[in-house]
C-alpha cells in the first residue's frame, strides 16, 4: 500500500499533464483552417499549424528542398506577399537584402498560422511527385552509377533536356531521416515513361551512399521535378558543351534531343576526365556522333597513359586549343562550380560573350 | 556531471546521420568535449593552434582546386586533388553558414601518407577545434595532420 499509493499520484499527475498538453494543443496551437493563395489564381486551404513548404507540398506544390525541411540547406524559397509573421533568425543565413525586402522567404520555417499570399515561379506549379521503380544500375566508373527509374504513378514524367529531378533519399541504417537531392536527367526526353540520372558517389554523402550501398533494382523510389532553367536555347549558333564526370548527365539528354529533331546545328562536346578509366557511354557518344553529322565528341583525360591518342590536359586547355570563332557559338556547361568558372574564363578570352554561355553548376 | 541541453543537442547531432551518412563521431565512445580537449592538446604538444592547421588546410585546398579534379604537385613530395561535387553542407553547431561539398586529398609521395578533407572540415577544425571522432570517415588525426602538412 505505501508502494502503491505513490505510484498512483505518480501516474495521475502523469496522466493530468498528458490531458492538459492535448486540450493546450486542440485549443491554444490550433490555428483554425487558413486559406493560402498562389498567383492571385490558385487558392486552396489548409489547417494551420503546419509548415509552408509541407502545406504545399500536401497539395502537390514540391517547392525544392534538399534538408527536408529541417533550415539547413536554403532552396525552399518562396515569394510571400502577405500573412507570412516575421522573418525568423533560423531564416536570415540564407537571404539576401534583396531577398528580405521582396519578401522571400524560406517556406520551410514559415508556419501557416493565418492566410497567406504567395506568388510561386509557373514552372514549380507544373512539378509533380512520382512514384518510381528503380529497373536498373549500372556502374559507369568505379564511383559514377546509371540508374533508370520506370515511372509508375504517375506514369509519364515530360521534361525539357538540361532539367533536373529531386531524388528521395529514404531512412536506412544509422540515417533516420529522408532528404531530397538534385540529379540532373540524362536520359532520352522522348521517352516520358523513365527517367535516367547518373550519380556520382560523393564521401560521406547521404543520397548517394544510399544509391550506392543500398539501392536495388525493384526497390520503390520516389522524385519529383521536373525543375531548372538550364535548357537549350532556340538559336541556331553552333554548340560547345564542356562537362565533367557526372555533369555529362543533362549535355547527354540535349543529344538525345538534338538527334530526335534532326537538328543541323554543329556541336563540339569536350568531356574532362582524369584518367581513361574514368569515361563512360563512349558507345552512345559515337551513336550520337553517326546520328548527327555536325556532332563531334572530345574525351579530354587529365593524367593520360602512353596507350592514350586524345587529347590531354585540363578540358579547358583542349577547349581553348580547338574552339574558333567562338564569338558566334553558344556554350553549355555542367560540372563543378571551378570547373565552370574556368571553362567560363576561357569561353570569355576567346570571345564568346557571356549571354551566350549557359550553365548548371553543381551548387 | 549532467552536459547542458545545448551540448547534448550538439552531441546528438554529431552523432545522427542527418548532416552526413556516417555522422562526425564515428564509434568513438569518449563525450565530444573530450575528443575536442584531448586533440587540441595533441595539437599543443606538437607546437600548433588549431587557427595554423585550418590555415594551412585552406591554403592547400586553394592550391588544389586549380587542378579542376586532377592532381597538382604544390610542394615537392606533396600532391593535392580537390575534388567539387554538387550540393552544400552546413556545419552540425548551431550557427549560419553552407559549405560547399570540396574535397581535398593530400598526398605524400616520400611517406606514401594521405589525408583528406572538406571545407566542412576546415572550418570544424579552425572554429570548432573539432577534428571528428574516432571512426568517422573524415577523422583527422592531429600527429598525423600535423606530419602531412608541415613534411615534418
Amino acid at each position: 500500500m505505501t508502494i502503491v499509493l505513490p505510484v498512483l499520484v505518480i501516474s495521475g499527475i502523469g496522466a493530468t499533464l498528458a490531458l492538459l498538453l492535448v486540450l493546450a494543443e486542440r485549443f491554444i496551437a490550433n490555428y483554425g483552417t487558413c486559406r493560402i493563395t498562389i498567383n492571385d489564381e490558385k487558392q486552396f486551404s489548409v489547417q494551420g499549424g503546419r509548415s509552408l513548404l509541407d502545406a504545399l507540398a500536401d497539395e502537390k506544390l514540391f517547392v525544392p528542398s534538399a534538408c527536408g525541411g529541417r533550415g539547413t540547406c536554403g532552396y525552399c524559397k518562396v515569394k510571400v506577399l502577405d500573412g507570412a509573421g516575421p522573418l525568423l533568425p533560423t531564416e536570415e543565413p540564407y537571404l539576401s537584402d534583396q531577398e528580405r525586402a521582396s519578401g522571400v522567404r524560406l517556406s520551410c520555417q514559415v508556419r501557416v498560422r493565418n492566410d497567406i499570399k504567395l506568388e510561386l515561379p509557373r514552372a514549380l506549379l507544373e512539378v509533380r511527385e512520382y512514384a518510381c521503380t528503380c529497373s536498373e544500375m549500372t556502374d559507369l566508373t568505379r564511383d559514377i552509377k546509371q540508374i533508370r527509374l520506370q515511372l509508375e504513378d504517375p506514369a509519364k514524367l515530360a521534361f525539357v533536356p538540361g532539367q533536373y529531378i529531386q531524388l528521395l533519399s529514404p531512412p536506412y541504417a544509422n540515417v533516420e531521416e529522408e532528404v531530397y537531392r538534385a540529379y540532373s536527367v540524362s536520359s532520352d526526353p522522348a521517352d516520358t515513361s523513365a527517367v535516367e540520372l547518373i550519380i556520382r558517389l560523393v564521401p560521406g554523402g547521404i543520397c548517394t551512399t544510399y544509391v550506392f550501398e543500398h539501392l536495388k533494382p525493384g526497390h520503390a523510389v520516389r522524385i519529383n521535378g521536373p525543375y531548372g532553367e538550364f535548357r537549350l536555347s532556340e538559336t541556331d549558333r553552333p554548340i560547345v558543351f564542356i562537362a565533367g564526370g557526372s555533369g555529362m548527365a543533362p549535355i547527354k539528354s540535349m543529344l538525345h534531343h538534338m538527334q530526335n529533331t534532326n537538328c543541323a546545328r554543329p556541336a563540339v562536346f569536350f568531356f574532362g576526365v582524369n584518367r581513361a578509366e574514368d569515361l563512360f557511354l563512349l558507345d552512345r557518344m559515337k551513336t550520337f556522333e553517326q546520328a548527327l553529322p555536325e556532332f563531334r565528341f572530345v574525351p579530354v583525360v587529365a593524367q593520360p597513359d602512353e596507350a592514350w591518342a586524345g587529347e590531354a590536359g585540363l578540358v579547358t586547355e583542349a577547349v581553348r586549343r580547338h574552339v574558333t570563332e567562338a564569338a558566334g557559338r553558344e556554350a553549355y556547361l555542367c560540372g563543378s562550380p571551378g570547373m565552370i568558372d574556368a571553362a567560363v574564363a576561357v569561353l570569355r578570352e576567346l570571345g564568346m560573350p557571356e549571354t551566350q554561355i549557359f550553365y548548371d553548376k553543381f551548387e | 556531471m549532467k552536459k547542458p541541453p545545448d551540448l547534448q543537442r550538439l552531441e546528438k547531432m554529431l552523432r545522427a546521420s542527418r548532416l552526413a551518412a556516417k555522422g562526425f563521431l564515428g564509434n568513438d565512445p569518449r563525450a565530444l568535449s573530450e575528443i575536442i580537449e584531448q586533440d587540441l592538446s595533441e595539437l599543443a604538444r606538437l607546437g600548433y593552434t588549431k587557427e595554423h592547421i585550418a590555415t594551412r588546410m585552406q591554403e592547400l585546398t586553394d592550391l588544389g582546386r586549380h587542378g579542376l579534379g586532377t592532381p597538382v604537385t604544390v610542394e615537392e613530395d606533396m600532391a593535392v586533388t580537390v575534388d567539387e561535387h554538387r550540393g552544400q553542407i552546413v556545419c552540425p553547431w548551431p550557427h549560419a553558414g553552407r559549405y560547399a561539398k570540396t574535397v581535398t586529398l593530400v598526398h605524400r609521395s616520400d611517406t606514401d601518407e594521405q589525408l583528406c578533407w572538406s571545407d566542412l572540415s576546415i572550418h570544424l577544425v579552425g572554429r570548432h577545434g573539432f577534428f571528428q571522432g574516432r571512426g568517422s570517415p573524415f577523422r583527422l588525426d592531429p600527429a598525423q595532420l600535423v606530419r602531412i602538412l608541415y613534411r615534418t
